[in-house]
């Protein structure tokens, strides 16, 4: 009995501990239970959901570091409204739980906006948190068709949606003269989705899918899946997921004595993909978000990300940036840190430059046009198919 | 549920442009398959060759093993990265590369035995406390290697190529048949191990009686310690495999092909090194099987292959090759 | 020596009045429920989540500590609960009437499931129990009405008494009710004749046989049970999410939960609870280091282990 006792102080001690620790480790927590955002002390706080660690991790890191960038060179040229800008990275690292727990991370230390997303499957179920408190979300990477779906009317996407990819795949195949397109996906929300569009578009102009397949993530072995494609005589595979297991795949559709044409999509669209594929890699079709390599507006920015990061930017560094500049232009246009008049100026964004070209939101708060460019891997290297 | 395509499944032996297809064409089709689910399945028995001989000797499902092989394909990596200049990344210095990891991550293993399982061991812990020791070291050799590497896949620079035979329709390269042989080369070790030397003899009879082996004089310790050895060796090297032949590897690699592994071990019975190399042949064939077959594809097949696990254990819980064993619990 | 054994003693003896229990349990509950009070939206969805994970690991507990099978899919539980609720509502059902529903189908999973399996030896169940808990997420994966790979997505928010439940604060006393639920059944079922039975059928099988008890059909009725709670928990877990999707449902999430379980120390309310806090809260607290924290969380659940097989919560005597 007094063990039970002792042991019921333990958890009441132990909870409460822990609760109060979390109280501790919050930086600059509001004490009031209010989550009204506020600029405090000057400050505008915009937050970004990224995926910090798992296996999307570098993709996180490097639109970190492009968003931050951004705000250095706002802040330099005095702020928003007299205001600088302040960051807060919630890490979702892919994952739906994680990124609600980081959301509502978010919320409490009163951001005014949001700015990121990478992983569909992991930004769509916090649309509702941000929408609550009525912050703009404007996402620079992640862009299954069901977001604009499941949209509350607080969410812009600046990167070209799975609908427009479809469409530049889509003219890619035709251009290359495929008869008979096999599709391959690994199952999750991004690549389940990019490949249905594909698929549906593709047989509606009354053409053929040969093969619709479904890897697992991390299953390195795809001798079965090349043997079939060969057998049905596949001369288009479409890839829709990363690039990890898609480098595999090229590398096994070689190895496996395929000739035809292989195309990825973007979640494949990185450095990485040439590296791991090695001399498979040769001639394969890359569907890109504008990359600063390619965009003459970008090069200066490459530069200065190179100079501070050490590094190149990756694939969606433009659009992360992009997204905070545009962010911050809007904060300017409303003129206050008001959640609905924010969205208000993003909705009536007109030709906004940024490093990927003009943006302009369509009703459903995606882009008026897609930023999609088509990169071939030639000499070990991205090259700009016209 | 269908995968629903017009050609996908064709009811004749035709194609997707509608004509017929040579039978030869459709033999050879099922031969390359074949080829490529026992290439497929040597990985499979490698590993589940480890999850079966540490299940036999302690009654441990070690959740930690795939992970273990994924810390070989690392340290073979490193080792080929540090030969490399001296030896070339020819098969001389993947070779060596490869037992220079199989040693390491042998000793890796003996040292997780002694720190995380011989002390439950010895205080006569439940099954279940091992479990979750061994998810523990899993734990931590998934997340080590992932902060160490920061999550990157690293990429296995050989001078290997593509080469090969081709009879008909049918390619084999000499990757994939040196792949082949050296796993039968170990597991034919393995066994010279187990069945003609003393310490697989003490491996044996530890599995049967753990006290009736201490009673005589056998240290129960070192010897499990050895198995641990053993079986983290033979996933290095399956790791190290994995690396040269498909060219990438990180951290994540070792739990997906942990479970298939595992579900390979139970197959071909789990406790029995002959059911361990058979069990990852037929899981092997049966997964390649699988995405073949109609309704099936490659979205299911693995409900297909855990399908004929649960199957399998439900009328012939021993596996394939298991003893009968009336025990409770 | 003897000064510690009379100090233990003596603070036993002081402490351990029934009075004094009863007050610290009360202090306790007033101050769970106070939370919202006093933290932010973080805290309160932090404190939601262990609760929630608390229930699950209640009804784990059941299965694996009260009848000592090994479960390795429990998520699929979950995930039949959660989806029932999700694909109901999207045909118009109200929430409170797909609760019920939900617990139908888990108990139905958990006939399928346990039915043909549970005279296996214990390792093989466990194998086969990670089977099914797989095949529950690749089902959810491919099938249509599942969403797919997306999951459902767009779950409407429940109302009770024409107040809609958006607030992370109503989710929170929602789940603490759920507990408070979880912890009486757990305790009854504990002290029933199905749980006296349960215990029996763990120290000895074949003598629990001889005295009558189907040991297959007893541990039928456990599995049962605990798919209820896991169902349970799905249906809630959909709505507060608002979105699913099946890799929620995957090995890592039944493994989550087996740890809380065990790490606990099987077979005690007291340490399902600790063991489901411990989960939730180590890693929200050691956000902080980023990357590393699952890595410590590894190292410390070894050391545990290593020097506590039996679970965090102390042992009952005899």
């Amino acid at each position: 009995m007094s063990k039970k006792f002792l042991s019921t102080v333990a958890v009441t001690l132990l909870t409460l501990g822990l609760v109060v620790t979390g109280c501790g480790t919050q930086p600059s927590a509001p004490t009031a239970p209010s989550t009204t955002p506020s600029a405090s002390g000057g400050a505008i706080k915009i937050g970004l959901p990224l995926p910090m660690t798992g296996s999307e991790a570098t993709y996180g890191k490097d639109m970190e570091n492009s968003i931050k960038m951004a705000v250095d060179e706002i802040n330099a040229k005095g702020g928003v409204n007299g205001k600088n800008i302040v960051t807060v990275t919630g890490d979702d690292a892919c994952d739906p739980q994680q990124a609600t727990a980081a959301a509502n991370k978010l919320v409490s230390e009163g951001v005014v906006a949001i700015v990121g997303g990478y992983c569909s499957g992991a930004t769509i179920p916090t649309l509702t948190i941000y929408n609550e408190k009525n912050l703009p979300f404007v996402i620079t990477a992640a862009n299954s068709s069901k977001i604009a779906a499941q949209n509350p009317g607080n969410t812009f996407e600046i990167n070209g949606t799975a609908v427009h990819q479809t469409q530049k795949a889509i003219e890619l195949f035709k251009k290359l003269g495929a008869k008979n397109v096999a599709i391959v996906e690994q199952g999750d929300a991004y690549s389940a989705d990019l490949a249905k569009q594909t698929e549906d578009s593709w047989k509606a102009a009354g053409n053929t899918v040969v093969s619709h397949d479904v890897t697992n993530k991390g299953e390195q072995d795809f001798s079965s899946l090349v043997t079939s494609l060969k057998s049905k005589n596949a001369d288009l595979v479409f890839w829709t997921a990363y690039y990890a297991d898609g480098a595999l795949l090229i590398k096994q559709l070689r190895q496996g004595g395929y000739k035809g044409a292989i195309v990825v999509g973007d979640g494949s669209s990185d450095l990485k993909l040439i590296e791991m594929a090695g001399a498979a890699g040769e001639g394969t079709y890359v569907l890109s978000p504008p990359v600063a390599e390619y965009l003459p507006t970008a090069k200066q920015f490459a530069d200065a990300y190179k100079v501070k990061y050490n590094q190149s930017p990756g694939a969606y560094a433009p659009l992360a940036y992009d997204g905070m500049k545009l962010m911050a232009d809007a904060l300017q246009r409303a003129g206050s840190t008001d959640g609905k008049t924010i969205i208000k100026a993003l909705s009536d964004t007109k030709d906004f430059i940024g490093l990927a070209g003009k943006v302009n939101f369509a009703a459903d708060k995606t882009l008026k046009e897609s930023n999609f460019i088509v990169l071939q891997i030639k000499d070990g290297k991205f090259v700009l198919l016209p | 549920m269908l995968q629903g395509l017009d050609c996908n499944y064709p009811r004749t032996w035709m194609n997707c442009s509608g004509e017929r297809v040579h039978k030869m064409a459709v033999f050879s089709i099922v031969i390359q398959q074949i080829v490529n689910g026992l290439i497929l399945g040597s990985f499979y028995s490698l590993i589940a060759l480890g999850y079966s001989m540490v299940y036999g000797i302690i009654k441990l499902l070690n959740f930690a093993h795939g992970d273990i092989y994924m810390v070989g394909a690392f340290v073979g990596y490193g080792a080929l990265g540090i030969l490399g200049s001296k030896l070339g990344v020819g098969w001389l210095g993947i070779a060596v590369a490869l037992l220079i990891s199989m040693f390491l991550v042998g000793l890796l293993g003996m040292l997780i035995h002694r720190v995380a399982y011989q002390p439950l061991i010895n205080k006569r812990a439940p099954r279940m406390s091992l479990l979750i020791t061994a998810v523990g070291v899993s734990f931590t050799l998934f997340n080590g290697v992932m902060v160490l590497t920061n999550g990157e896949y690293k990429t296995f620079n050989t001078s290997l190529g593509y080469e090969g035979i081709s009879i008909g329709l049918i390619n084999i390269t000499y990757t994939q048949i040196i792949m082949v042989v050296a796993t039968a080369i170990l597991m034919l070790a393995l066994y010279w191990f187990i069945n003609r030397t003393l310490y697989g003899k003490a491996m044996r009879a530890i599995a049967l009686d753990q006290d009736a082996c201490r009673l005589m004089g056998i240290n129960v310790t070192k010897t499990i310690g050895l198995t641990f050895f053993v079986g983290s060796a033979l996933a290095a090297a399956a790791g190290v495999m994995a690396g040269v032949y498909y060219g990438s590897i990180q951290f994540y690699m070792g739990f997906v092909i942990g479970l298939k592994a595992f579900t390979a071990a139970v197959i071909g019975g789990i406790g029995s090194i002959p059911g361990a190399m058979l069990g990852g042949l037929v899981l092997g064939l049966l997964e390649t099987a699988g995405t073949q077959l109609p309704f099936i594809g490659s979205a299911w097949k693995d409900v297909f292959s855990f399908g004929i696990l649960i199957l399998l254990l439900v009328f012939k819980p021993t596996g394939i090759l298991g003893k009968s064993e009336i025990e409770r619990m | 020596m003897g000064n510690s054994v009379a100090l233990r003693d003596r603070l036993r003896a002081r402490l351990g009045s029934r009075k004094t229990q009863g007050v610290a349990l009360a202090v306790l509950i007033i101050m769970i429920i106070l939370l919202p009070l006093f933290a932010n939206n973080y805290i309160e969805e932090v404190a939601t989540n262990t609760l929630f994970y608390i229930v699950l690991a209640l009804g784990l507990n059941i299965v694996v500590g009260y009848a000592g099978l090994v479960d390795l899919g429990y998520a699929a539980f979950f995930a039949v609960g959660a989806y029932t609720t999700g694909i109901f509502m999207k045909f118009g059902v109200n929430f409170w009437l797909t609760i019920p529903i939900a617990v139908l189908f888990s108990v139905i999973a958990g006939i399928i499931i346990g039915g043909p399996t549970l005279r296996l030896r214990s390792d093989y169940l466990a194998i086969v129990t990670l089977g099914f808990g797989e095949i529950t997420r690749i089902t959810a994966r491919n099938l249509k009405i599942t969403g797919g790979a997306s999951g459902l997505v767009g779950i409407q928010r429940p109302s009770i008494f024409g107040h809609i439940l958006n607030q992370i604060t109503d989710f929170y006393y929602l789940f603490f009710i759920l507990v408070v639920l979880a912890v009486i059944v757990a305790m009854r079922l504990h002290n029933s004749r199905l749980g006296r039975a349960w215990q029996y059928i763990r120290e000895d099988e074949d003598a629990a046989e001889a005295m009558g008890i189907d040991p297959v059909l007893t541990k039928l009725y456990a599995y049962m049970i605990g798919a209820a709670f896991g169902g349970i928990a799905g249906a809630f877990f959909a709505v507060k999410m608002t979105a699913i999707s099946p890799e929620t449902f995957a090995f890592t999430q039944s493994a989550m939960i087996l740890l809380a379980v065990i790490l606990g120390g099987m077979g005690k309310i007291p340490g399902a609870i600790l063991g489901a806090a411990f989960l939730v809260l180590f890693p929200e607290i050691f956000r902080g280091i980023g990357q590393t924290r699952m890595l410590f969380f590894g190292i410390l659940l070894v050391i545990i282990m290593v020097f506590r097989p039996q679970g965090l919560w102390p042992e009952r005597k005899g």
